[in-house]
């Protein structure tokens, strides 16, 4: 295995909390503390970076040595997982069937035709549709442990990775120390409990045209929040706007997605989750959303 | 571009398909690196015996889940501890098991042979492994010994896991073979004990009391266990085990007392006698429960019975609760009440037929015993932790069936006060 990744971190005291901050899954984190000493923050926020480098690692897309890319170039044979892996994959499966195929890990390859670079250009059907028979879970074979994935088909687990990282990461806090605590990684968010029943956590759900000002503060006593936006990259192409939501099932942008789709559920990865299929869904997002019953805030 | 219509409500299955995903990963699955516990137990019973044993076990928990664990204890035992024989009105004297030297025991005490002194080390290694992402394997190999004592065995269990994870069904098996060497040779059963060696019998009667050099006992176990999730705090456990071995289980050192029929004054000492096989059975149920505030609530139960007519029960209860970030608190009782053993005995009368067995070692007869005390630890890191132990013991004994003249004055079966005390400390790697 490759060297852990090492990066720096840092806690600060703010008002009757500890703050860790440091960088995962190219996102900043931050670990909110109630608590006094300041070698159990300092022993938290080190058990946090840990174990977000480690999913960044082990599901890192481009690191030579780990699964991902170990079953992206196995070439049509079967890959032997580990359990965690497993229990991805597992999850992966569910959503996709869940989502009747809007949700899919193997439909990373369409970066192969749309960039969303400054200059890129629309790319055309044809280049699309070759890419299609490549995509699909459903033409994988799972029977867990093996996972058999067509030659040429790739999977990665970016959709899923951050919303488990701080549904783990809140987990393992809990267990060295129950205390009240916050996890955000990127705006991923997964609390325990709230320092006081008076004054529960205060979170801003950002508006996606003005960078770092908050649209709503939104109180959260206990579970999670997760923001799926579509907000800073597309195409435009003669009066045309392309996101960069795809959709598996056609290889095109999905069609009117909400700017930002944020969504409170008891864990990040369930909230990461129906934000995605939200955005997905497209100009029938809000519909979808209702009839899940959860708390939502959508921006257009 | 169609988009799903659709648009039905996932919530439930989206919840409970995350549930399996996090529960198992947060819970079951342990962070791979070295797990090293090391203690230092200390245990003195009144009078009695004292023992301390060092103990290291280490696991390394591999990057695809599998662990190797290895145990390593010494046990060093000194003091004294009851030979059989029943208390008297009188100076009783014995010989020391070996055939070498004897002790006295004062009127009205209970006899103990007081050069009760042994040193056992114990050596295991443990690999578990996952065969598939339901099923794991593990194997196992013991070795103990002492100076009259050595025991190899071996072991082997599958745990499948069903209903998504929430049953697990294990299957167990260990097998153990014990030879028994002791100092001075097998003493023939229900032989007539030497009070004065060297003075006495001619040494064709000495060498008739003994009938060889070693014995062995073989033991084979099975096991059945169901694990079952009852809920995200809630854990359940049910295991049924069978054992039965065959071959020498008398125990070399312990004698009975021969007492006159009327006056309960010994006559003679004889060497105990035991079955030669013995067949357990047990169920144990067990529940741990975590509360929201993250305290640890552990209840368990054991009824054991066998076919020596012993039968027991065992109740256990932990509660791990925090009383800081870094310090807790597990106080803990254990409640255990045994019968005797069909064939055990205070003593023998006079004039009566010999049984086909007999034995009087109080742990076959008939007793209750209650331990009480806490642990106290302190989490010095994630990594590390140091943790104490306190508790008594107190044990109770029944006089089984009807004491005769001089033993009506007696407590025949004298209460057992221990305590236990453990320093451990943990660190992971």
């Amino acid at each position: 295995m490759s060297e852990a990744i090492q990066r720096p971190t840092r806690l600060v005291r703010k008002g009757t909390l500890w703050v860790g901050q440091f960088e995962a899954m190219a996102s900043p984190c931050e670990i909110l503390m109630s608590l006094d000493a300041r070698e159990v923050a300092e022993e938290l926020l080190q058990l946090a970076a840990s174990e977000a480098w480690r999913v960044e690692q082990k599901y890192s897309r481009y690191r030579d040595d780990g699964i991902v890319p170990r079953i992206n170039h196995s070439n049509g044979q079967p890959v032997s997982v580990d359990p965690e892996t497993a229990q991805l994959l597992d999850f992966a499966w569910q959503c996709y069937t869940l989502s009747e195929g809007l949700f899919d890990i193997t439909s990373g390859i369409l970066r192969k035709a749309w960039s969303f670079q400054a200059g890129a250009a629309v790319p055309n059907a044809e280049d699309i549709a070759a890419l299609m028979p490549l995509i699909g879970l459903d033409k994988a074979h799972w029977q867990s442990p093996d996972l058999t994935l067509p030659a040429g088909m790739q999977i990665d687990f970016g959709g899923i990775g951050k919303e488990y990282a701080v549904d783990r990461t809140l987990a393992q806090l809990q267990q060295r120390a129950d205390v009240p605590l916050l996890v955000n990684f990127g705006g991923d968010i997964a609390c325990n409990r709230c320092p006081d029943p008076e004054q529960p956590w205060r979170i801003g759900i950002e508006a996606p045209s003005r960078q770092g000002e908050a649209l709503e503060m939104v109180a959260v006593q206990s579970g999670a929040l997760a923001t799926s936006g579509s907000s800073y990259r597309y195409l435009l192409s003669e009066g045309r706007r392309y996101g960069h939501v795809l959709n598996p099932r056609t290889g095109w942008p999905v069609e009117e997605p909400p700017l930002s789709v944020t969504v409170a559920a008891s864990t990040c990865t369930e909230a990461g989750m129906l934000a995605t299929f939200a955005m997905l869904h497209g100009r029938d997002a809000e519909v979808f959303l209702e009839k899940q019953e959860v708390r939502y805030w959508l921006v257009r | 571009m169609q988009l799903m219509s659709n648009k039905r409500k996932i919530t439930g299955l989206l919840a409970t398909a995350t549930c399996s995903l996090l529960n198992q990963n947060a819970v079951a699955q342990e962070i791979p690196g070295w797990y090293v516990d090391t203690a230092v137990l200390g245990y003195t019973e009144k009078d009695r015996v004292d023992a301390v044993e060092p103990v290291i076990n280490a696991t390394r928990i591999f990057d695809d889940g599998a662990k190797l664990n290895v145990k390593f204890v010494l046990d060093s035992l000194t003091g004294a501890s009851p030979n059989g024989a029943t208390i008297s009105d009188q100076i009783q004297t014995f010989t020391r098991p070996s055939g070498r030297g004897g002790y006295v025991t004062p009127a009205g005490e209970l006899p103990l042979d007081d050069t009760f002194k042994d040193t056992r080390s114990a050596l295991s290694a443990n690999y578990e492994f996952s065969l598939n992402r339901l099923t794991r394997l593990s194997a196992g190999l013991a070795f103990s010994d002492e100076y009259d004592f050595t025991s190899i065995g071996f072991n082997s269990s599958v745990a499948r896991d069903f209903n998504n994870k929430n049953t697990t069904l294990l299957l167990g098996f260990a097998y153990e073979s014990d030879t028994i060497t002791p100092e001075g040779g097998i003493p023939v059963r229900f032989g007539s004990v030497r009070l004065n060696p060297g003075r006495g019998p001619k040494w064709e009667d000495e060498e008739r009391e003994r009938e060889g050099g070693d014995e062995d006992k073989t033991v084979t176990d099975f096991l059945v266990g169901v694990t079952q999730v009852i809920n995200q705090r809630m854990l359940m456990q049910l295991n049924y085990s069978f054992s039965s071995s065959d071959g020498y289980h008398t125990d070399p050192f312990k004698v009975l007392s021969v007492v006159d029929r009327t006056s309960g004054r010994p006559l003679d000492y004889l060497y105990e006698n035991r079955p030669d096989s013995r067949e357990k059975q047990s169920i144990y149920w067990k529940t741990k429960y975590s509360l929201i505030n993250g305290n640890v609530l552990d209840l368990s139960y054991r009824y054991l019975w066998d076919d020596w007519d012993i039968v027991s029960h065992t109740v256990d209860a932990r509660y791990l609760f925090d009383l800081t970030d870094r310090l807790y608190l597990e106080p803990h009782v254990r409640y255990y009440t045994q019968q005797e053993a069909e064939f055990f005995s205070h003593s023998l009368r006079s004039g009566d037929a010999l049984p086909q067995y007999a034995s009087a070692d109080y742990r076959l007869g008939a007793f209750d015993g209650l331990t009480y005390g806490t642990k106290l630890g302190y989490r010095l890191s994630n990594r590390s932790e140091v943790s104490m132990r306190l508790e008594f013991y107190d044990q109770r004994g029944d006089t089984v069936g009807t004491p005769i003249g001089i033993q009506n004055n007696y407590d025949l079966f004298p209460n057992l006060d221990a305590t236990i005390f453990q320093l451990s400390y943990s660190i992971r790697f």
